[in-house]
């Protein structure tokens, strides 16, 4: 691209030089959360096959077992509340949070900016998870339309992510929303470990252990579960997927003020 | 000649170490310099400071004119690969050369290329099982293909044997001549790069202990050696940087001779020979290292 040396015209301080001009460092650091595909796509996707073929045996044993209808009915119904998914977000909450263990120092080695590194990693995961959402989207109206493959299995169609009946963009919105969550729920966390290291993460999960307590204590001393629980009834998924927007973005700008104060220690 | 790094005063405490102690230089334009100084001196932390990679605890640094911290435009003109600098566990080699172009607008494929091949690399290993000295290799190939305007390499030559020393240095040369820019190195071979350096940097305890023209450091002290009693005539009346004394023979080195005081020392039957670099560098920073002792 450009040389540096400026012969002649010799500035008495020097300007800063011409690559300067170039533009911020938020789409190489997007490209770098990529350049490595293997645990971005190819082994969460190897581990949810793996998941879904476990569970299609399962489904294929249960139903093969029962005899009455009545009986299959029972089981398959129970399928609604299938937790066999949720691997998949886990798995990117701690994605996220070594994605920034391991690219933060690397990307500071390249003479990025923590600003320009945050956006570059942000959009990166709201890259991610817009195309995680997309798959369990289409994985999840295939499982509706073959009648739970036919086997009236529940995996991508359970009520947490808006049930059978749901049309395919509120389960787009549900999906996304929650990979969103967990993406930046972790990436806070080892925003965490980057600033302050053993100790930030001992008073960090201190801290969130007695905040959870004192949210229990607090509904259960003014008797308030069932408003708890009507109120998740009253929002459903979608409902619940909108407001978990609001720890999301908090998250997010916890995370981005305590990483522009981290140094990549040895 | 333009200063590209200005800082003054600048200092940086941990807890209760101060690494870098109210310090004070600049450095020129399309010059190398060596960094020079022992474990613990403060070299890496004074090169995380000019790089924006840590914060001052107080003083001013200006890098291009401008203060580096959370700075893209002075950012972006320079190249710090530290010693102890992390990969992504999951990286081989081909990533970190595939993304450093997006990173470093000067980069040179066609001389990463052939500087991979001249270290021997393997590309498509997982960076977590390679050599120390294979790991120093990704850092001096992204050092010097990117070609940025301010390079620093700290202590580079970590686990790299000989021959690829060797290499590192002749291409270093060989592309600073072709592509002028400011390099800073820090390293503890001293006699090795010697012949590098243009200017010498000397921190010790957190402070610069040395700032001088590589030219002039060289001829600015004198090992005088002889019998015991003609060299302490010779050097009584001068500072005394280092003395050895073996039976009745004796080894003292003092500071810059004038052309009167070479003959002066022949006539007395004396034998002078220069001092290197390294043991310069080693004979200042015991003196200090006394120094603060006694303070102490």
């Amino acid at each position: 691209m450009s040389t540096v040396t400026g012969i002649g015209t010799e500035p008495l301080e020097p300007a800063v030089p011409r690559a300067a001009r170039a533009a911020g460092r938020i789409l190489p650091v997007f490209r770098l959360q990529f350049v490595n595909r293997w645990g971005t796509f190819v082994i969460p996707w190897l581990i949810m096959a793996f998941i879904f073929v476990v569970n299609f045996a399962v489904w294929v044993i249960v139903i093969a077992n029962l005899s009455s209808p009545e009986a299959r009915a029972d089981a398959q119904s129970g399928l609604q509340f299938s937790g066999a998914s949720f691997y998949i977000f886990v798995y990117l909450a701690v994605f996220a949070s070594q994605a920034i263990a391991f690219t933060f120092p690397f990307a500071l080695g390249y003479s990025t900016t923590r600003r320009d590194y945050y956006l570059g990693t942000a959009l990166a995961f709201l890259a991610m998870a817009a195309l995680y959402a997309v798959a369990l989207t289409v994985l999840s109206m295939l499982e509706t339309a073959t009648g739970g493959w036919g086997v009236g299995g529940q995996m991508f169609s359970a009520v947490y992510f808006g049930g059978p009946d749901a049309p395919w963009w509120v389960r787009l919105f549900i999906f996304f929303s929650s990979f969103v969550f967990f993406l930046f729920a972790g990436s806070t966390v080892a925003a965490v470990y980057m600033r302050w290291r053993n100790n930030g993460m001992l008073i960090f999960f201190a801290a969130a252990a007695l905040l959870v307590l004192g949210l229990v204590a607090l509904v259960t001393f003014t008797n308030s579960w069932p408003l708890v629980g009507e109120w998740f009834v009253a929002n459903g998924a979608a409902g619940v997927a909108v407001w978990l927007f609001a720890p999301t973005v908090l998250s997010a700008l916890a995370g981005y003020l305590v990483l522009s104060r981290a140094t990549p220690k040895n | 000649m333009s200063a590209v790094v200005e800082v003054q005063n600048l200092s940086k405490h941990f807890k209760n170490v101060k690494a870098v102690d109210d310090v004070t230089f600049s450095v020129e334009e399309n010059t190398i310099y060596g960094l020079l100084g022992r474990n613990g001196a403060g070299k890496t932390t004074v090169m995380q400071l000019l790089t924006g990679q840590d914060f001052a605890s107080s003083g001013d640094i200006r890098v291009f004119g401008e203060s580096p911290v959370e700075n893209a435009r002075v950012l972006q003109n320079i190249s710090f690969i530290k010693e102890s600098q992390k990969y992504p566990d999951e990286f081989q080699p081909k990533h970190v050369f595939r993304s450093a172009p997006w990173f470093f607008p000067n980069w040179d494929s066609a001389f990463a290329e052939r500087l991979i091949d001249d270290f021997r690399l393997p590309l498509n290993r997982r960076i977590k099982k390679l050599s120390r000295g294979q790991l120093s290799a990704i850092g001096v190939i992204v050092g010097l293909a990117s070609r940025a305007p301010l390079t620093f390499f700290d202590e580079p030559y970590l686990g790299l044997d000989a021959v690829a020393r060797q290499i590192f240095y002749d291409r270093l040369l060989e592309d600073y001549g072709e592509h002028p820019r400011t390099v800073i190195l820090s390293t503890h071979l001293i006699d090795e790069v010697s012949n590098l350096l243009e200017h010498v940097l000397v921190i010790d305890e957190g402070r610069i202990i040395i700032d001088e023209e590589a030219e002039a450091l060289r001829g600015s002290a004198t090992t005088v050696v002889g019998t015991r009693a003609a060299v302490d005539a010779f050097t009584a009346p001068r500072e005394v940087l280092h003395s050895e004394y073996l039976g009745g023979l004796a080894s003292v080195t003092v500071g810059r001779l004038s052309p009167g005081e070479r003959v002066e020392a022949a006539e007395a039957g004396l034998e002078l020979s220069p001092v290197s670099l390294q043991q310069l560098v080693v004979r200042r920073t015991n003196v200090s290292q006394k120094e603060f002792e006694q303070s102490a």
